[in-house]
């Protein structure tokens, strides 16, 4: 098969995309941070930094730190707020020439409904991420997140306001991940992004005492991706919504992986930090593997593994 | 700012735990300034993860090269001391916001703390040039006198050197902020300090008092070093989302008079 000859598009209930890997939120800003480094109209679409109603000032530092294979963040949700956001951040996001898709967080069902209300005015948008997963703030966040009626409830109050397409990011700190995903897809969502980070913690040992400020903080990088893939299966066996399947993606032997457990779509996120354009490596090396194994269509791949078990 | 693939071509021990690292890359030599860093990747691979920033201690532009000072205090560095010249590795910078030059009138006092030495080298070297000049006085300290890395370096650059030691093996005995009063008195046009957090904060308060300007260089747990990941951050005196602001793009170097250094001082810092 000659090169270029494979279709990478993917559909993600109604949003087409270019070829199926996406920035992670949190990791690629607002777009433009890393303009001189990454060939950002190559990518399937970009996630931007989890926003809230009104700015946020995120936690004290140390908010990060490295850990085998991985590192801790408790960044807290920093963001300049709704407002600010549209107004600064979206001229240059509708100017990238990929899907923007918009992470929201909230410490209440009412500012989710509020932010979904806002944003729906705004042009450029293609989908809104529900963020029910940030291990990092007090209020809200995972909070919803791991309660089957809490995400149902606010999913739905979102669907109310908004024809935006809506996608649940999922935490991976729950017990079964299968009930919370369905939850979602039944208060109407259309995507399910899985996983957000695995709450962890690590101790300075000299000192006694935690290094992060916030005590705890989500553990991301090539440590969780085990962990992320075999979350990513299990959902896939239990919802029929499509899935963006991220955590410790480095590579498109990753990325295949997470496809193959039943990812529509996958998102990149720690390892932009380490190799900025390592978007660009996932997308080409996938459509090698694809012409060496004779696939036409990445879309035909998302879910194989499930048929050889 | 570049992203490139360098070579190391030169490591040499100057300290009983530190190394001097040159690296080909006439990119970045041609365009660092001085309190500006590089990112440099340790691996092909992920693990160790994270990235490690290196301030710049001086460049060769008509070489192509430029040089940083690492100190080992784990996996990371570690493996950067270890490796051997020829190996290559990727390199994005220069990076951060670098010391505003020439800065205010009047001489300059460097106060360095340790392997905080290394952006004050390419200032004081660029504090010499004609268009910057200014008359340089530095004190440098540390635990012990191995641990002046690179403090010939720092001499030459400089019109008066006092070396400080708290086990007062060499130069000066006690701490390196004990010798800073004479050098406000004498009269100072602004100071610039790396170092240790609580040496900083000890800088910084003496400015203060006596309405020197001072701006520091600030290290902290860096993800992505571009300003992306908001894991960097320090605290300031300014209220609501400019409260932490990111070592990597909106320092290294800051004003001393915005530091929140009572927050600093809490342990915020890794130094």
């Amino acid at each position: 098969m000659a090169a270029g000859r494979v279709d990478l598009r993917v559909d993600l209930a109604g949003l087409s995309l270019a070829n199926p890997v996406l920035a992670a939120s949190g990791t690629f800003g607002y777009g433009t941070e890393y303009a001189d480094l990454v060939e950002v109209s190559k990518l399937g679409g970009i996630v931007t930094k989890g926003i809230t109603l009104a700015p946020r000032e995120g936690n004290p530092p140390p908010r990060i730190c490295e850990t085998p294979a991985g590192m801790l963040n408790a960044i807290g949700l920093q963001n300049p707020g709704v407002d600010a956001f549209v107004r600064d951040k979206m001229p240059a996001l509708r100017e990238l020439g990929v899907p923007v898709i918009v992470n929201i967080a909230g410490e209440t069902v009412a500012d989710y409904v509020a932010l979904a209300a806002q944003l729906s005015e705004c042009d450029g948008i293609a989908a809104l991420e529900l963020n029910l997963s940030c291990p990092n703030v007090k209020q809200g966040g995972m909070h919803f997140g791991i309660d089957c009626e809490l995400t149902q409830t606010v999913v739905a109050a979102v669907r109310e306001v908004t024809e935006l397409l809506l996608i649940t990011k999922l935490s991976p700190n729950v017990t079964d991940i299968a009930e919370i995903g369905q939850a979602a897809g039944d208060g109407g969502s259309d995507i399910l992004s899985l996983i957000n980070t695995l709450l962890g913690m690590t101790i300075d040992i000299q000192q006694r005492r935690p290094v992060l400020a916030n005590v705890t903080g989500g553990l991301s990088g090539p440590a969780i991706q085990p962990v992320a893939l075999r979350m990513v299966w299990e959902l896939a066996q239990a919802v029929d919504l499509p899935i963006i399947g991220m955590g410790g993606i480095t590579s498109a032997v990753d990325a295949l992986q997470f496809i193959m457990a039943g990812a529509t779509a996958i998102a990149v996120g720690t390892a932009n930090f380490v190799a900025p354009g390592v978007t660009g490596c996932i997308i080409k090396d996938i459509e090698t593997f694809c012409e060496e194994q004779g696939i036409a269509r990445i879309a035909d791949l998302v879910g194989a593994a499930h048929a050889e078990v | 700012m570049y992203a490139r693939t360098t070579r190391l071509t030169h490591r040499e021990q100057v300290g009983p735990d530190c190394h001097l690292l040159e690296f080909d890359c006439p990119e970045i030599a041609g365009s660092a300034r001085p309190g500006q860093f590089v990112h440099v990747r340790l691996t092909g691979g992920f693990d160790p993860l994270l990235r490690r920033p290196f301030s710049v201690m001086n460049i060769n532009p008509a070489q192509g090269s430029f040089q940083v000072l690492v100190r080992t205090v784990g996996r990371g560095t570690m493996l950067l001391a270890q490796s051997e010249p020829g190996s290559e590795f990727h390199i994005i910078g220069p990076l951060g916001n670098g010391f505003a030059l020439p800065g205010p009138p009047g001489e300059v006092v460097l106060v360095a703390g340790g392997v905080g030495v290394a952006p004050l080298i390419f200032l004081a070297a660029a504090l010499h040039q004609p268009d910057n000049y200014r008359y340089v006085r530095a004190l440098f300290g540390a635990a012990i006198g191995g641990d002046l890395c690179s403090w010939l370096e720092l001499s030459l650059v400089c019109d008066e050197f006092t070396a400080v030691t708290e086990d007062g093996s060499a130069g000066e005995q006690g701490m390196v902020t004990d010798f800073l009063p004479a050098q406000l008195d004498r009269g100072a046009g602004c100071v610039y300090a790396c170092g240790p957090t609580a040496m900083l904060a000890e800088v910084a308060e003496q400015c203060r008092r006596g309405s020197v300007p001072c701006f520091v260089s600030l290290e902290q747990w860096m993800g992505c070093g571009v300003g992306v990941c908001l894991g960097c951050v320090i605290p300031t005196r300014a209220a609501g989302a400019e409260h932490y602001q990111r070592v990597c793009k909106d320092g290294p170097i800051f004003d001393a008079a915005v530091i929140d250094w009572e927050a600093m001082r809490r342990g915020c810092g890794p130094g």
